[in-house]
């Protein structure tokens, strides 16, 4: 076989995939277009402006990973609520566990999954940023 | 015994059983929501329905019907289940499904039910209830919506507690539980209610929201405030202690507590704790290390006989114990005393020569099985209020009458039949006495008395204690003495009952040996029922006294070590957790020598009074984290282990006399058990007992008597000056010497010092209620908030002693009576 052909096969492979719409998906400048059912950050849903969490502490009772923290409070009304909602996403194995045990459907989980920070401190959500915006 | 057939297996009953019971007690579970061991059957829940073989045709409520002989009873046939099943629905028809917000959800008998018997659906419908919930008091929640009428609060309020503020209001399907009026809940907060509930109706608040009941670890321990020896369950997560669980298994009380048992733990992680040694460095305690606070400590213990000790019964027997030898063979001194050396006295002296034993001749136990109770006191239910619940019993279910000799009326007064005889304050050896004289001129002697020592001396010292003779001067009729007498005397079991305590200096060696004289010339003790039981006010009381830790072989007491502090004879003073700037008698006379004493060293929880003027300040643990043994008042050892690990750089109170020890030279055993074995072999009583053996339910120590007659007079009590009260101090129901002002549930119900008066004194002195008015004695004077109440006689006042912001002792000196002018 001439020795230029194979470089020319190859070449011509290159030169079809230049202009091949490509496989990968163009990250950071494009977005991937996550599923209904994508297990990322948890968000908690809100209600009435507040909350809907009640905090029966059933999260952190079934979570395998131990990374949910709750502290109940009792409001002027005397209802409970979470006055300390934390998930420490180091720990998380996003099974969604949580959000299966949630008895008044306070906690979701959501496509968001770009969870990368500077600081291990950065990795412990508190209420405020899981409050679904 | 019955014999009887459940579910196919035979199995054997005690006659008075139900067939409830006699399945539990064969390990076969019948559902129930409206069953506690200690309360009476009642057949309210209808869940425990079974079919009995000869009562076919109708389902039979286990709970309410006893078992006979051939029974055959079975508890799980599909007919019982469908039953079942339906109670479950019309029970939740109105119980609002909230149980991600209710806090009994986990322990909860109508949520576990509903589990167990799968009760997904409701076949019918029906409103929810509205009911007002009561969130007017800060211990106990009541949300009617979720009750489910078991009745077993009202039943437990009014059957043990004898309160009975909670009772079923209007009817039908408007019925609800209910205080007096529908009004809000004002009782004495023992907290029964909440711990039989077995839905989320009563809840404690100070647990509210705190942790799910499967979250939490539990740890079995002992109640750390009066004598009683109440066993506890603390409920534990993150090494905090969050609440006491209900275990009706638990203790002689069957897990029946009073308001401090159950809502004055808080002490244990409250955040006024000290975490880390204290030294004073240049005029100001300064944080320190373990090291150089030992270090001080040790070089000033070498000081021999100019050193001294105060230790509070609230540390374990091993931690007295080992105390005790640090000062004996280490220090080389006699001097330590605790309970402010007079509180004791009823043990170490009275006993001592009366039945030649320093504990009581009688048992908690034998409360509920005697036929009469003579009480001196009704304090006793303040200072015990476990063993007033079994004396409620007592006179309620088992027919017990109940004599009370007392210089004010109480709750005890109020039992149906109690026989109360106010008398005036400080004359109870007096009445004792004159009861003494006319057992003997009614010939209602014993003849078991021949054989006792000392009854010519009796008889010859009583004549001039006639009930005619002495009537008048304590206030009485000599036909009411001589009442209380002929009861005693021809009742077949008779127990005495009196509390001693820092608060009771009449209740002294005298008292002891006075009430114990009317037990053996009677012949009423050694036998069940029967006997002297002197309440002892600390949760180790009895232990101090049974380790020693008091004056002996001429050694100070602890009046005398205060003493000699001001003279300079002690330079060096050790005082393990007791507070006597607050508890001790003579406010002024105890500031001035802590003042004077050259050194001061204080183990302690909290920076209390006495801490913040010592030099240096360990500190120590509390009994949730510690291992050890406590003696209760009838000498039941109960060990405890720690549920919690020591809080911040705390160390056990057992550790630093340890280190101490060896600072000082000497060897110190490792550990507790080890501690406890040295104790086993040199304490009488203690000899079968180790760590092992107490673990699972802790052991009597016994006692034997060998008794006899002591004469002894009483001390005058000077009258009253025209214009003055009597004071008597003593302590009140929610509180127990000073460490109960860290508790939570103690301090919500009752905050603050006061001083109580009858209706007559105070319309005299256009005193009312609330008003903050200006207590003097020739001590000093002092304000103190008014309580007007109908339980004090004229010209008699109390105030309790536990407060630190006014401490009592500003007036008082210590005697059993104290003349007292009240101004506004």
């Amino acid at each position: 076989m001439n020795p230029i052909t194979p470089i020319i096969n190859g070449m011509k492979i290159t030169l079809k995939h230049m202009f091949m719409k490509p496989v990968t998906l163009q990250y950071p400048t494009e977005r991937p277009k996550v599923s209904q059912r994508f297990r990322g950050l948890h968000g908690l849903k809100v209600s009435h402006s507040k909350a809907k969490c009640v905090a029966c502490y059933l999260c952190p009772t079934v979570c395998p990973a131990k990374c949910i923290t709750v502290e109940a409070g009792e409001d002027a009304n005397h209802d409970k609520f979470a006055s300390v909602y934390e998930i420490d996403m180091l720990r998380c194995i996003f099974c969604g566990y949580c959000v299966e045990a949630c008895p008044v459907d306070a906690l979701k989980m959501t496509g968001e999954f770009e969870l990368a920070n500077y600081n291990r401190q950065d990795f412990i959500y508190s209420k405020e940023r899981l409050l679904e915006k | 015994m019955v014999n009887l057939t459940i579910d196919d297996k035979q199995v054997t009953a005690p006659k008075t059983a139900t067939i409830y019971e006699a399945a539990k007690l064969n390990g076969i579970k019948i559902p129930i929501l409206c069953h506690d061991k200690k309360l009476k059957p009642f057949g309210a829940c209808r869940m425990c329905l079974v079919e009995v073989e000869q009562m076919k045709g109708r389902q039979i409520p286990a709970c309410t019907t006893p078992a006979t002989e051939g029974m055959i009873i079975r508890t799980a046939t599909p007919d019982i289940v469908k039953a079942r099943k339906m109670v479950l629905e019309l029970l939740l028809l109105n119980h609002p499904l909230d149980c991600p917000v209710c806090d009994k959800s986990g322990d909860c008998d109508l949520q576990n039910l509903t589990y167990e018997y799968k009760v997904n659906s409701n076949r019918f419908t029906d409103a929810k209830f509205n009911h007002q919930i009561d969130y007017n008091n800060p211990l106990i929640e009541r949300d009617m919506n979720r009750c489910v009428l078991c009745g077993k609060c009202a039943r437990i309020c009014d059957e043990i507690v004898g309160f009975g503020a909670l009772t079923f209001i209007d009817r039908g399907i408007e019925t609800k539980i209910g205080c007096e009026f529908d009004d809000a809940l004002n009782c004495e907060f023992c907290g029964s209610c909440i711990s039989v509930c077995p839905v989320g109706s009563l809840l404690a608040r100070p647990f509210k929201h705190k942790a799910r009941f499967w979250a939490m670890t539990k740890h079995k321990s002992v109640c750390s405030y009066c004598g009683t020896g109440c066993n506890l369950t603390l409920g534990v997560k993150d090494n905090k202690v969050l609440t006491t669980i209900y275990d009706e298994d638990q203790g002689f009380h069957k897990g029946q507590l009073c308001v401090r048992g159950r809502f004055g733990y808080q002490f244990i992680n409250s955040d006024k704790r000290l975490t880390k040694p204290l030294v004073r460095k240049n005029g100001a305690l300064t944080e320190s290390t373990w090291d150089e606070a030992l270090e001080l400590v040790a070089a000033r213990l070498k000081g021999g006989s100019s050193v001294a000790a105060l230790a509070t019964p609230r540390l374990t027997n091993e931690e007295l114990a080992l105390f005790k030898k640090l000062l004996v063979e280490n220090v080389g001194t006699k001097n330590f005393d605790h309970a402010a050396g007079y509180a004791h006295a009823a043990l170490t002296e009275g006993f001592v020569r009366s039945f030649g034993t320093s504990a009581s001749s009688a048992s908690i136990l034998d409360v509920q099985k005697s036929d009469l109770l003579l009480v001196i006191k009704t304090d006793t239910y303040e200072t015990h209020p476990v063993v007033g619940f079994e004396i409620n019993m007592a006179v309620k279910n088992k027919d017990v009458k109940i004599s009370i000799l007392s210089d004010k009326r109480g709750k005890l007064s109020k039992l149906p039949g109690a026989n109360t005889l106010v008398h005036l304050p400080g004359n109870e050896v007096v009445i004792l006495n004159a009861i003494a004289k006319t057992i003997i001129d009614e010939k209602l002697v014993d003849a078991s008395v021949a054989g006792v020592t000392g009854y010519a001396d009796l008889e010859k010292m009583l004549s001039a204690y006639s009930a005619d003779a002495v009537a008048s001067q304590c206030g009485l009729t000599a036909a009411d003495i001589k009442k209380m007498a002929s009861d005693y005397a021809t009742a077949e079991k008779a127990l005495i009952i009196f509390p001693v305590g820092q608060a009771y200096p009449g209740h002294n060696a005298d008292l002891a040996s006075a009430a114990a004289n009317l037990a053996i010339l009677t012949g009423k003790y050694g036998k069940e029922g029967c006997g002297v039981l002197c309440l002892s006010e600390k949760n180790n009381s009895q232990g101090a006294v049974d380790m020693g830790f008091y004056a002996q072989d001429g050694g100070f007491n602890a009046a005398q070590i205060l003493d000699a502090c001001s003279t300079g004879a002690v330079k060096t003073l050790f005082i393990a957790g007791e507070n006597p700037l607050v508890s001790y008698p003579d406010r002024k006379k105890v500031k001035a020598a802590l003042d004077a004493v050259e050194f001061m060293v204080v183990s302690e929880l909290f920076l209390t009074e006495t801490a913040a003027m010592a030099d240096v300040v360990l500190p120590v643990c509390s009994f949730a984290e510690k291992e050890g043994t406590f003696t209760s008042t009838d000498r039941r050892v109960q060990y405890i282990k720690p549920a919690i690990r020591a809080i911040g750089q705390t160390r056990t109170d057992f550790k630093v006399f340890a280190d101490l020890i060896s600072k000082l030279g000497g060897t110190a055993p490792v550990t507790a058990a080890a501690q406890f074995e040295e104790i086993a072999a040199t304490t009488a009583g203690y000899k079968a007992l180790s760590h092992v053996s107490l673990r699972k339910d802790g052991a009597y120590a016994p006692a034997t008597a060998s008794p006899a007659l002591v004469a002894v007079q009483a001390v005058p009590v000077p009258a009253a000056e025209t214009g003055k009260l009597s004071l008597v101090v003593g302590s009140v129901l929610y509180h127990s010497g000073t460490l109960s002002q860290n508790g939570e549930g103690p301090m919500h119900v009752c905050p603050e010092g006061y001083i109580e008066l009858s209706r007559p004194d105070a319309s005299a002195s256009k005193i009312a209620e609330n008003d903050i008015i200006t207590v003097s004695t020739t001590n000093g004077s002092m304000q103190l908030k008014a309580k007007v109440t109908s339980r004090m006689p004229a010209g008699v006042v109390f105030a309790p002693y536990h407060f630190s912001d006014a401490p009592i002792n500003t007036v008082w000196n210590g005697a059993a009576v104290t003349s007292v002018t009240l101004a506004k």
